[in-house]
């Protein structure tokens, strides 16, 4: 359905986006992460059109976005990232302009305009200028008018951006239900959010892909931490830690000591280690040591931490390079 | 279609919006005080004749302060994104704009009737409708000129102020490049400036002559300057 084939785009000598590559398809509602500057917006703007890619190519159902675009546009809708609108227009003649954009027939715009106004809760400011409304509303206004014409294919750069909490749950159930037929790609800062709604997350970092899967399966490849505190002999705390950096999938030991033999070490396993099976290795080595131990925890891997992660890999690889 | 489309949102929101209504105020002002002193002067033919041929001059603070947000506002606020991602070609969308623009003008230009039809109610013999028929045109016309100047300059920046000024800039030079330059010009230039001179086709219509060669000249060069906006708008994509 949405299909980018090693899409890269530069402004002058900065490399925005390097060879993206990914596909979706109707029923995914798919995340874009990344940190600020990361290529998103950029991606986002050559899928609809906005800008044509350096090089590779987009298509919408088969239609390029730089040789087919008026088709391929008329396939996409778009809430750009805060969502642009005129502020002298009223929600519903701005929606009313949108539908005679987008073609539909006389007949359809009426049921459309209104269909969107509801969709986003919309209609007790229909006929207010859109300049007085609240930020809330006016992403609401935007959001309306990239559903408004049925798009096969969604682009949502930050749809909950501003919107309050009970809004924010409304647009996912929304965003939810718009996906089941239908190429959802929303980008978002919020990971909580990104892991709660999508079926499929991108990592940008640095304008490259660095992660591409389901949220769950992203998660069980990163990083896992653990937390030990036990109290030994002062002279055995070296030992034991030295024993549990050298245990298989340890990336990182960092440890403090206290007064009376007590002793707190972070444990980091490298990503794709096994989790449960390091909390257990670190209670035998414990054990086996004669420490007694105070507590012994496990951090479980997060989409966050995932991301930190892969922003730091990145920077270590500009280093290297 | 959509360039229809376009050009209503443009209209209406010119009349939205204060800086449309400031600047139909101006104009109407403008032509008024010329209307005052030196068209309904007793003893006088009855003729808009001075209203035509100084129009050119009038026009001049008018059609930028309408064209200069046209685009400019829109790369202000972003909301160009929404408009070009829209499935409507480039050239449609700067079309729209102008015709929406080129529509406020003929509408700003509608209450000067009251000028033409209190000289008709008020003198004897009556004026000559020829003159003040091709006047009009020609005021449509230059308008049609300075927009499609101001509809370029605002699609160079997103700064509308500069945009206004940007317009104002060129077109003073313009009209004093064919007017006052024309006396400085060397003898081999003076048949050039002559020829993109406003001003003497400008006079040429308020006499009531209607020549198909100024037509053409004030469309192409409005032409000219729809085709630059274009060109202009599309290259920001490949920036």
């Amino acid at each position: 359905m949405l299909d980018l084939q090693r899409v890269s785009k530069s402004y002058g000598r900065f490399r925005a986006v390097t060879s993206a590559t990914f596909r979706l398809e109707p029923g995914e509602i798919a995340g874009l992460l990344g940190p600020n500057g990361a290529g998103k917006t950029t991606t986002i703007r050559m899928i609809t059109g906005f800008l044509p890619p350096d090089q590779g190519s987009i298509t919408v159902a088969g239609n390029d976005t730089v040789l087919d675009s008026l088709a391929a546009r008329r396939l996409i809708g778009y809430l750009p990232e805060s969502a642009p609108l005129y502020p002298e227009m009223t929600p519903a003649s701005y929606l009313s302009f949108r539908a005679r954009l987008y073609k539909l027939p006389a007949a359809d715009r009426r049921p459309a305009v209104n269909r969107a106004l509801d969709s986003c809760w919309l209609g007790d400011v229909a006929n207010k200028r859109i300049g007085q409304l609240s930020k809330g509303y006016r992403q609401r206004v935007g959001l309306a008018a990239a559903i408004l014409h049925d798009p096969r294919v969604l682009i949502l750069d930050e749809p909950t951006n501003a919107l309050d909490p009970t809004q924010v749950r409304e647009t996912r159930r929304l965003i939810a239900d718009l996906a089941r037929d239908r190429v959802v790609l929303l980008s978002s800062h919020i990971l909580a959010e990104v892991e709660l709604v999508c079926s499929r997350v991108i990592v940008m970092v640095r304008g490259k892909i660095r992660a591409d899967g389901p949220p769950a399966r992203l998660i069980a490849s990163a990083a896992t931490t653990c937390r030990a505190e036990w109290v030994s002999p002062p002279d055995a705390a070296d030992a034991i830690i030295a024993e549990l950096r050298s245990l298989p999938g340890v990336r990182d030991v960092s440890s403090t000591q206290g007064q009376g033999g007590h002793t707190a070490a972070t444990i980091e396993s490298a990503a794709g280690a096994g989790a449960a099976d390091l909390l257990d290795a670190i209670g035998r080595v414990l054990h086996a040591r004669g420490a007694r131990v105070t507590l012994l925890t496990r951090r479980d891997a997060s989409l966050e931490r995932l991301f930190v992660e892969l922003v730091e890999q990145a920077a270590d690889d500009r280093e290297a390079a | 279609m959509a360039v229809l489309t376009i050009a209503r949102r443009e209209l209406a929101s010119l009349f939205r919006l204060p800086v449309g209504w400031i600047a139909v105020a101006l104009y109407l002002f403008l032509a008024g005080i010329v209307f005052a002193y030196l068209i309904l002067v007793p003893g006088q033919p009855a003729s808009l004749r001075p209203l035509f041929s100084i129009s050119a001059w009038l026009l001049l603070p008018v059609a930028p302060a309408i064209s200069m947000r046209l685009v400019s506002e829109e790369l202000r606020s972003g909301t160009i994104e929404p408009l070009m991602t829209a499935p409507v070609s480039d050239g449609g969308v700067v079309l729209g704009k102008y015709l929406g623009v080129v529509g406020f003008l003929l509408i700003m230009l509608v209450p000067t009737l009251a000028h033409t039809a209190a000289l008709w109610w008020l003198s004897d013999p009556r004026p000559d409708p020829g003159p003040i028929a091709a006047g009009y045109l020609s005021l449509v016309l230059v308008g049609m000129v300075y927009t499609a100047v101001g509809l370029w300059m605002s699609c160079l920046t997103a700064n509308q102020t500069l945009a206004f000024l940007g317009t104002l800039f060129f077109l003073l030079v313009v009209l004093l490049a064919t007017t006052i330059g024309f006396e400085y010009a060397p003898a081999w230039l003076q048949p050039v400036v002559a020829e993109l001179s406003i001003q003497s086709r400008m006079q040429e219509f308020a006499k009531g002559v209607i020549d198909t060669s100024h037509i053409v000249y004030f469309l192409s060069a409005a032409a000219l300057f729809v085709v630059l906006s274009v060109l202009t708008l599309e290259s920001r994509r490949w920036r």
